[in-house]
């Protein structure tokens, strides 16, 4: 018995490796066998305020069909593939208005759109048909994003394949035969489970704190200035939705703002008698969400302490003009202040600043600037910007058109000398002077490589606030930059509170077979009957005869007889 | 509808092996056994060629085609005749005759080797919801297969177990037990060598073993003729 234990559990050990090799088999078997695997992003799905928005469904198993298939006729079981180069809006407005039955859509996106992609700015600059498929494709996200839709839509990005699928679909629907089940064609499948609801949402606020030089025997605490960058995204893609302009030139310019003042604080000559707060907030597109809870979370000295905040948003891609947005009055002497101090370096530097007042309706949940969620607190903000006006909810958050090939790393390092320059001149109080803090081939040069990198990694990471979790790589790289340039770093994680439900399964992997028709299979089924019943009579004559295969057929009948 | 495909196509694969039994006399003398032990010489001898191949046979990673190691495959692919060579004399069968049991061996080795080489692949791909041909050509191959191994069979019992031939016919007789015998290398170079398509190699396969199965049912009869 005891021999025989040990024994037995070898045996059942080597079975069960067995059969885990069987299962790994099985599972290479089933990963390997489609014609064609793409990478699809499907379109966000979300409540708000218990209304439906977004793609519905995830579960994808129909035909691909293309615009080219006959007018009027069923799509209901028919993903209909459109690249963003063919994309007729009016179409797809009406056919989503009019809520007409479709299996799924597939939205092919130019290679110039993936966040893949590292073309530089300039390159592509050029041509007018990207501008126009660049505002196609915002008009297309709008739509999508604000109507309820109950059949999956993804993203693919183009290439060889995908576009040879394509070809042979508008090839055969050109020729009146829409692909279902009984004419063969390609047969698009993502199998991903039922969409989940992600439970209670975190934000993830970073600060960053340089503190000020106090001099001896000086019982007040120091002013402090805030700069203030949102760095999440909403877009219609949650997994494309990288945002490089908004509001991730915002995030580069405050790390490489912060990298320049922790250089002047680190020597305490140049130590200014200002403390310097920076903060990354997350919630942006949830109408700053995430400033709220940051701001609410200060203590009451704090917030006093605060002279100004200054928010960065979307300054990437602004060739002349930037907008100060303020919610006081211009008249008022913090804001004269803060503006002058910019159109003074703004006038330096060859660019020109505008002022744009916008009075805040605290009856309205809706809080368009980062810089209102300070300003309902009673603290003085401004808002950097490139936009001009107002962006409406969830928009300019990151859509799929906001990618780093439209950003110009020039356009943040003006920015960024903008700022900092008119930051600097008003701690250390050389106002109206003409002295260059932070010039060029200086040790406080801003550095363009510096810059590029972090723009670089933030347009390749989609940072849709309720799928980042709490220690998401991004936020941990996030909190070691400002480590790296502040006294002390604190991270604030808040449940992203209000109207907002979001669904997970936001990427998969489309599966393209080529199919065969039933028909197909009777016909051979046919053909292989008869082939058969050939062979077999071939082999019975010339073995035995033709009168033995002739009674053969003769035998059943003889049988009945002799039952009878 | 992809489980309808898969049905068809096993039909294509194992389908002639049935009726080949069923319609020929083999059915009426009761010769399952012959060809179960055949199947089961078979199973052995392809254990013996696996080792010997894994043995002597360098892994190449390119699809390219390299003649020494062809040479070599072909020299195991010989065990083959060797397995034969065992089924067809020393397995001790019921007192059929030669004429049934060559096919009888033909047949169940043939069948060995459908089911080893292709229920496989045919179980896990044509199920499947993509369409390719393979299967259906796969299917067509299993029946080239038939053909050759029961030509092969017919002329190993020529060669082994038929004493009074005409002379003048054992030189033939070896030649085209030869070409039959290397028929798998040849496709393997057609296929790598020449870089042929499937579709082209399957076409090959049919159209050899057609006019080898004539060939050799020709001399067949020839044989039997002096005796009978």
């Amino acid at each position: 018995m005891g021999h025989g234990k040990p024994g037995q559990r070898q045996v059942l050990e080597s079975v069960y490796s067995v059969i885990a090799l069987f299962f790994i088999l099985v599972a290479c078997v089933e990963l390997c066998d489609a014609a064609t695997v793409v990478d699809v992003y499907r379109l966000i799905q979300y409540d708000m305020s218990g209304a439906q928005f977004g793609s519905r469904l995830a579960n994808l198993n129909h035909h691909a069909g293309s615009l080219h298939s006959p007018p009027g006729s069923d799509l209901s079981r028919t993903v209909l593939i459109i690249p963003l180069r063919e994309l007729n809006i009016t179409f797809v407005r009406e056919y989503i208005t009019q809520k007409q039955p479709l299996g799924g859509l597939l939205i092919l996106l130019p290679q110039m759109f993936s966040p893949e992609n590292r073309e530089t700015a300039k390159s592509s600059r050029e041509t007018d048909g990207e501008d126009v498929l660049k505002n196609v494709l915002a008009e297309l996200e709008n739509l999508l994003t604000h109507s309820k839709i109950p059949y999956p839509v993804y993203f693919a990005f183009e290439d060889d394949d995908i576009e040879a699928v394509l070809a042979d679909v508008k090839r055969n629907d050109a020729t009146g035969q829409p692909a279902t089940a009984t004419t063969g064609g390609y047969k698009l499948v993502v199998s991903v489970p039922e969409p989940k609801k992600r439970a209670s949402p975190t934000i993830t606020n970073i600060q960053g704190w340089l503190s000020g030089l106090k001099t001896d025997g000086d019982t007040n605490q120091l002013p402090t200035i805030a700069i203030v960058a949102s760095y999440d995204t909403f877009g219609a893609a949650p997994s494309l939705s990288v945002g490089s302009d908004s509001n991730g030139s915002g995030v580069v310019a405050l790390l490489e703002i912060a990298r320049l003042f922790s250089v002047l604080y680190s020597n305490p000559k140049t130590r200014g008698r200002y403390n310097l707060l920076f903060g990354l907030t997350s919630g942006g597109p949830y109408n700053y969400n995430g400033t709220n809870k940051w701001l609410r979370s200060f203590d009451q000295r704090l917030r006093e302490s605060v002279d100004y905040a200054i928010c960065l948003n979307s300054i990437g891609s602004w060739d002349k003009e930037l907008w100060v947005h303020v919610s006081k009055p211009p008249e008022n002497a913090y804001i004269k202040q803060i503006f002058e101090g910019f159109s003074d370096v703004a006038e330096e530097l060859g660019i020109t600043v505008g002022l744009k007042h916008k009075k805040i309706n605290i009856s309205n949940p809706r809080v368009a600037w980062e810089h209102e969620q300070f300003s309902r607190l009673r603290v003085t903000a401004a808002t950097l910007s490139e936009l001009s006006a107002a962006p409406e909810l969830l928009e300019s958050t990151g859509s799929l058109h906001d990618g780093r090939q439209f950003v110009n790393e020039t356009a943040i390092i003006k920015s960024v000398k903008l700022v900092a320059e008119s930051l600097a001149r008003h701690i250390y109080g050389h106002k109206g002077k003409n002295i260059q803090i932070f010039a060029e081939n200086s040790s406080l040069a801003v550095n363009p490589s510096y810059i590029k990198s972090w723009l670089d990694l933030l347009s390749q990471t989609p940072r849709v606030a309720p799928f980042l979790s709490k220690n998401d790589p991004f936020i941990l790289a996030l909190k070691k930059e400002l480590e790296d340039h502040t006294d002390e770093v604190n991270v604030q994680h808040e449940v992203l509170d209000g109207v907002f439900t979001f669904y997970d399964s936001t990427r998969a992997s489309l599966n393209i077979y080529q199919v065969a028709s039933v028909t197909f299979d009777l016909l051979l089924l046919l053909v292989l009957g008869s082939y058969l019943i050939v062979l077999f009579s071939f082999l019975v004559i010339t073995t035995r005869g033709l009168d033995d295969l002739i009674s053969l057929f003769r035998r059943p009948p003889s049988r009945k007889v002799k039952t009878a | 509808m992809t489980v309808f495909h898969f049905f068809n196509c096993a039909i294509l694969t194992f389908g002639p092996h049935a009726v080949y039994y069923s319609a020929t006399p083999l059915s009426e003398y009761d010769t399952l056994g012959t060809s179960i032990k055949a199947a089961v010489v078979y199973l052995g001898t392809a254990l013996v060629k696996l080792v010997c191949l894994a043995t002597f046979l360098k892994v190449s990673d390119n699809e390219s085609f390299d003649p020494y190691q062809e040479l070599l495959k072909a020299l195991i692919g010989f065990i083959d005749v060797a397995g034969l060579y065992f089924a067809l004399t020393q397995l001790t069968h019921r007192n059929i005759s030669q004429n049934h049991k060559f096919q009888a061996v033909g047949l169940g080795w043939a069948f060995a080797d459908s089911v080893l080489h292709r229920l496989a692949p045919l179980w896990v791909g044509a199920r499947g919801l993509e369409f390719t041909w393979d299967y259906i050509l796969q299917g067509l191959e299993a029946n080239a297969n038939l053909v050759l191994s029961i030509s092969l069979a017919a002329l190993g019992s020529l060669m082994w177990l038929r004493k009074n031939k005409p002379k003048t016919l054992i030189p033939i007789i070896y030649i085209c037990a030869g070409i039959v015998a290397t028929m798998p290398s040849i496709t393997s170079y057609l296929r790598r060598g020449l870089g042929w398509y499937f579709p082209e190699v399957v076409g090959f396969q049919l159209f050899t073993s057609l006019i080898m199965a004539f060939i050799s049912w020709q001399l067949f009869a020839a044989c039997q003729r002096p005796s009978a």
